[in-house]
């Protein structure tokens, strides 16, 4: 448990300046106790909580994306060692095509068990307009949605989050999927390896923003 | 013993903090393995594309600085002592290549073109409502500075505590609490007709 060491500044400020970190998650046990002792005694930090937490939300999701790649940095990497004629340049590794394969054959049914988990989201979705304060750490909403084989093993679903760095949010929903989340800045390469793993059947990124 | 082993064992000792797929990469880029190198690079470039784009808002601009970043990563990997993660030395590399491209351009860093510009995110038939956020918030960012809107990006895209964000830009950690402060009230204020329709 952690001790709750008094403001050493206006407690207003530090509030409004560790907000950010309190909705990420990012705060020491101290400072997460602090500022959440002042919140849940403070109206006018609470509401000014609840913006910031939308506008935290609609940041993650903004899509910023470039289509540039590998190509330019091994044309570098060649030059340079041509340059200096020390490393030889490898083959680029043998493609896979098996996953891909079984993605197409897969594609349909993935299409169907999407569009069933999204109405029940739909349904489900908490609008998450009320935090309890001093009780669970703030934890973010849930970005992905997971389908595991039903005879997936207990350990086989806890190896896979952890090794992931994901946390179950929600599940499992009446199509048996469950919301996790995963850090965004690691959710495309995350999603792919669930997706190339054995215990799961399907594993897409949730717009949760879509659902409010 | 061999080069390679050496760096594996140093990794071990100094990289407690990063995760074991950085650092299993990051000892295999110190023992010059390519293959190594590529698969680091595939792992870091989405966040320092996000991150880059964001900060510098030039594609073109983007493609030149990230791969500058990770050619640094691959050609100065001794240099890399563990004092902190991995991923905080990578980003504070990346934001002094990027603050240093944005001085060379010499130009008002201000993107007026945010406006007009179309987000490639959104399918056609995205919720018009959500879509005119996003353009708003794409719009409102744009007139940000670049260190405010590098610490939003940090904070709420890349979810970095403020000390680590402290160690990316090079700066107190007062500084990154007052930067996200004053950049939080801008965005606020620049999405007022938004803000009501998201609480």
């Amino acid at each position: 448990m952690a001790r709750i060491l008094p403001f050493t500044m206006d407690p207003h400020r530090e509030t409004r300046d560790l907000m950010p970190w309190l909705i990420t998650g990012r705060l020491e046990p101290e400072e997460r106790a602090r500022v959440e002792a002042h919140l849940a005694a403070c109206e006018e930090c609470s509401r000014e909580l609840a913006g910031e937490r939308a506008l935290a939300g609609e940041v993650a999701e903004l899509p910023i994306a470039t289509g540039i790649g590998w190509a330019a940095m091994r044309d570098r990497l060649d030059t340079a060692a041509r340059q200096a004629a020390f490393v030889p340049a490898s083959p680029p590794p043998p493609r896979r095509f098996t996953a891909r394969r079984i993605g197409t054959m897969l594609a349909a049914q993935v299409a169907l068990l999407a569009a069933a988990v999204t109405i029940t989201l739909r349904v489900d979705a908490p609008t998450a307009s009320y935090h309890a304060l001093g009780s669970a750490p703030a934890a973010a909403g849930g970005n992905a949605i997971v389908v595991f084989r039903p005879d997936a093993r207990e350990s086989d679903i806890s190896r896979l989050l952890k090794a992931n760095e994901a946390r179950l949010v929600d599940g499992p929903t009446a199509a048996n999927a469950y919301v996790l989340h995963i850090p965004n800045a690691a959710r495309t390469e995350v999603l792919g390896r669930l997706r190339s793993d054995a215990a799961v059947v399907l594993a897409e990124p949730l717009d949760t923003a879509a659902l409010r | 013993m061999s080069d390679g082993s050496v760096a594996h064992r140093q990794i071990e000792e100094i990289g407690k903090a990063a995760t074991p797929e950085d650092l299993r990469l990051f000892a295999g880029v110190r023992a010059r393995e390519r293959d190594a190198f590529e698969a680091l690079y595939r792992l870091y470039h989405p966040r320092l594309a996000r991150f880059l784009l964001n900060l510098l808002r030039r594609p073109q601009l983007v493609e030149e600085v990230l791969n500058d970043t990770l050619f640094v990563v691959w050609e100065r990997s001794d240099t890399f002592r563990g004092a902190s993660k991995l991923s905080t030395w990578i980003f504070a590399i990346a934001y002094r290549k990027a603050m240093k491209a944005l001085r060379r351009l010499d130009e008002p860093v201000e993107d007026r073109d945010a406006e007009m510009r179309p987000s490639d995110g959104d399918a056609p038939d995205a919720p018009f409502g959500r879509h005119r956020t996003q353009e708003a918030l794409l719009a409102a960012l744009a007139k940000l500075s670049p260190d405010h809107r590098t610490v939003v990006d940090l904070t709420y895209f890349h979810e970095m505590g403020y000390r680590e964000i402290a160690a990316i830009m090079d700066c107190p950690v007062d500084t990154v609490k007052t930067r996200m402060f004053h950049a939080r009230r801008h965005l606020r204020r620049l999405m007022d007709g938004e803000l009501t329709d998201w609480l």
